[in-house]
């Protein structure tokens, strides 16, 4: 593109006022400009936001106890009294689902935050400390080495069955990615001259990595962040789905599809509604890192 | 080059050496007493202690990490808990149907996400660009066994055109083989094609603003070639780096995948592992998939010097 402040200024006679070839210039604020700015961050951010009023109003949605049993009413289609049928113990599958938005969300939020502060510690330690940089980075590369999946299908079964011990394994999967990224980040940050100037005027190291450094590594953390949520909530659902997640009493997206895993073939809806609210949620997730990407750093907009 | 090669292939060892250390010590780091864990709530003291003898947790770290080391480089995993057989037999018994999925993926998806991604390149903002891409954000977003099931309901229970599940041997033949694993190659690769058409689509479009294609368009070079031969050429290293680190979520959807079409492969025995709580035979698996992801990605490396003459470590 040409740079058109840069070209020289000639007084051509009887020029147009910028006002009459130009259209006039809509400046768009508030709500309507956000989205239509940021139209992806926009519309993951909206279906988000529905989810987790979902996930909070659960009980108030019409919902019933997802786990009661009801043995007389087993796989009934959808219909006024099932919304989104019945399973094979005569559970209501709208309830479950509803219900299930707790524990996906909460699973992909508790595993992006916990990842994202752990991993930016040993990022920046790493990224500082000379002595320890090469054994911690090596530790991370044998860790990268296990696809995530299998690693914490590993730590899963050693531990017993629960919420929080899916968010630890989960965590300890997606650690070394971010601790390379913030790595990445402090290393670039430390060649800046500024960082340079900071050290020749005696600035403490404490003090530069406070200031100078850690601010810097809020952009590409954040948007790592919101796709290790998505990437989260699709390993517990994995993980669900297989037996090693959740325990099957709690209604996770992942155990209501084990549980219809034998029924697929003559009741599907009882996979379908958990896989259209999993699929939506992470969609949302997704959508919100594309956007948050491209608004934080304008220049790798528009590479990937 | 020769001297290259040399270092990048004994550089894996002290990988593959952290990676058995990390796979053997987790049953040391697990929270609360592994042996109790995997013997399950029912169980009594002594079959607990039993479990621990097994696994060697009485003795020092050390001495066992030491022992069952040398055993992996002889290639024995140790003894499944649950069917008493050695693990490396019980791997290999169960490895055709797995390699299978995984070969039939990978050539699927690279034959679909590179032209996806060159299209979407040259045409980029048309609505191909933008289908291909909404597609792309899908393919992160929908999990592999859903992707699966929706397959499996449509183009094999209502259409009929596929086998629904199950395999066959590629010993009986190798259409009946390569028709049970197109759904479930399709289902496992979609995250896949999506990873590969968007890096795709954002190195050709850096390589399609060099001065190099200006050059060629300038001299009527046919848009043809100039994709394939003047800009896929050197987008090519990191396409394929992608591809190689790709195969980390191949493994761990073949596990779900085999689960949906019920594929007898080292997925299901997976599974079966987990209920069972036969760690032997799941730190063996991990052991194995890691060391096969390993070394994936150093042939990945080897690939770059094919590819791009300049690489000289």
């Amino acid at each position: 593109m040409h740079d058109r402040a840069a070209q020289p200024r000639t007084a051509f006679p009887a020029a147009p006022a910028l006002g009459d070839v130009l259209p006039p210039m809509r400046v768009r604020t508030g709500v309507a400009g956000f989205a239509y700015r940021y139209p992806t961050m926009a519309i993951g951010l909206v279906l988000l936001a529905l989810m987790l009023l979902i996930a909070i109003f659960a009980p108030y949605l019409g919902t019933v106890d997802p786990t009661a049993l009801a043995p007389a009413k087993r796989t009934r289609e959808p219909s006024a009294e099932f919304w989104f049928g019945s399973d094979a113990f005569g559970r209501d599958v709208y309830s479950r689902v509803l219900y299930g938005a707790r524990v996906s969300l909460a699973v992909g939020f508790a595993v992006a935050i916990l990842a994202s502060l752990i991993g930016l510690l040993i990022g920046t330690v790493s990224g500082f400390v000379r002595a320890l940089d090469g054994v911690v980075m090596r530790v991370m590369d044998g860790l990268m080495s296990i696809p995530p999946i299998l690693l914490a299908i590993a730590l899963m079964a050693l531990t017993r069955a629960s919420v929080q011990n899916v968010i630890l394994a989960i965590t300890i999967a997606e650690i070394p990615r971010v601790a390379r990224l913030v790595r990445g980040v402090v290393l670039s940050l430390r060649e800046q001259p500024y960082v340079d100037a900071a050290i020749a005027a005696g600035t403490s190291t404490p003090v530069i990595i406070l200031r100078h450094i850690l601010p810097n590594t809020f952009a590409p953390l954040t948007v790592q962040a919101t796709y290790i949520c998505g990437s989260a909530m699709i390993i517990e659902s994995i993980l669900s789905f297989i037996g090693a997640g959740t325990p099957p009493i709690i209604p996770s997206w992942g155990n209501i599809m084990a549980d219809g895993r034998t029924l697929w073939q003559v009741k599907p809806y009882i996979i379908v509604f958990p896989a259209i609210f999993l699929s939506m949620t992470v969609l949302a997730v997704n959508l919100l890192g594309d956007g948050l990407r491209d608004a934080l750093d304008p220049r790798m907009a528009k590479r990937v | 080059m020769l001297g290259y090669l040399l270092r990048r292939v004994l550089s894996t060892i002290p990988v593959m050496a952290l990676v058995a250390l990390f796979v053997f010590s987790l049953l040391y780091i697990a929270p609360g007493d592994p042996a109790a864990v995997i013997a399950g709530e029912q169980a009594s003291p002594e079959d607990v202690e039993k479990i621990r003898a097994a696994l060697g947790l009485d003795r020092p770290f050390l001495v066992r990490f030491s022992e069952w080391s040398l055993a992996v480089l002889s290639s024995d995993l140790g003894i499944s808990m649950f069917t008493g057989m050695p693990v490396t037999e019980l791997i290999a018994q169960r490895i055709e149907p797995t390699l299978s999925l995984m070969v039939v993926t990978i050539t699927l998806s690279v034959l679909l996400a590179v032209p996806i991604g060159v299209i979407a390149a040259r045409k980029v903002d048309s609505w191909w660009d933008r289908t291909f891409m909404a597609f792309a954000v899908l393919g992160f977003s929908v999990p592999v066994f859903v992707v699966g099931y929706l397959l499996a309901y449509w183009f094999a229970l209502e259409l009929d055109w596929f086998p629904v599940q199950g395999y066959t041997p590629i010993a009986k033949g190798f259409w009946p083989w390569l028709q049970n694993l197109i759904l479930p190659s399709i289902a496992l690769g979609f995250v896949y094609i999506a990873l590969i058409a968007r890096i795709t689509r954002a190195t050709m479009l850096e390589v399609l603003s060099q001065d190099y294609v200006r050059t060629a368009r300038a001299k009527g070079v046919a848009e043809g070639p100039i994709l394939y031969l003047h800009a896929l050429k050197n987008a090519a290293v990191p396409i394929v780096t992608v591809i190689g680190i790709g195969v980390a979520l191949l493994i761990g959807g073949a596990v779900v995948t085999e689960s949906v079409f019920a594929i007898p492969g080292l997925g299901r025995l997976t599974i079966d592992a987990i209920v069972r709580r036969d760690y032997p035979m799941i730190q063996g698996i991990v052991l194995m998939f890691s060391f096969v992801y390993v070394l994936v990605n150093l042939a990945v490396d080897l690939v770059y010097v094919v590819l791009d003459p300049r690489i000289r470590y």
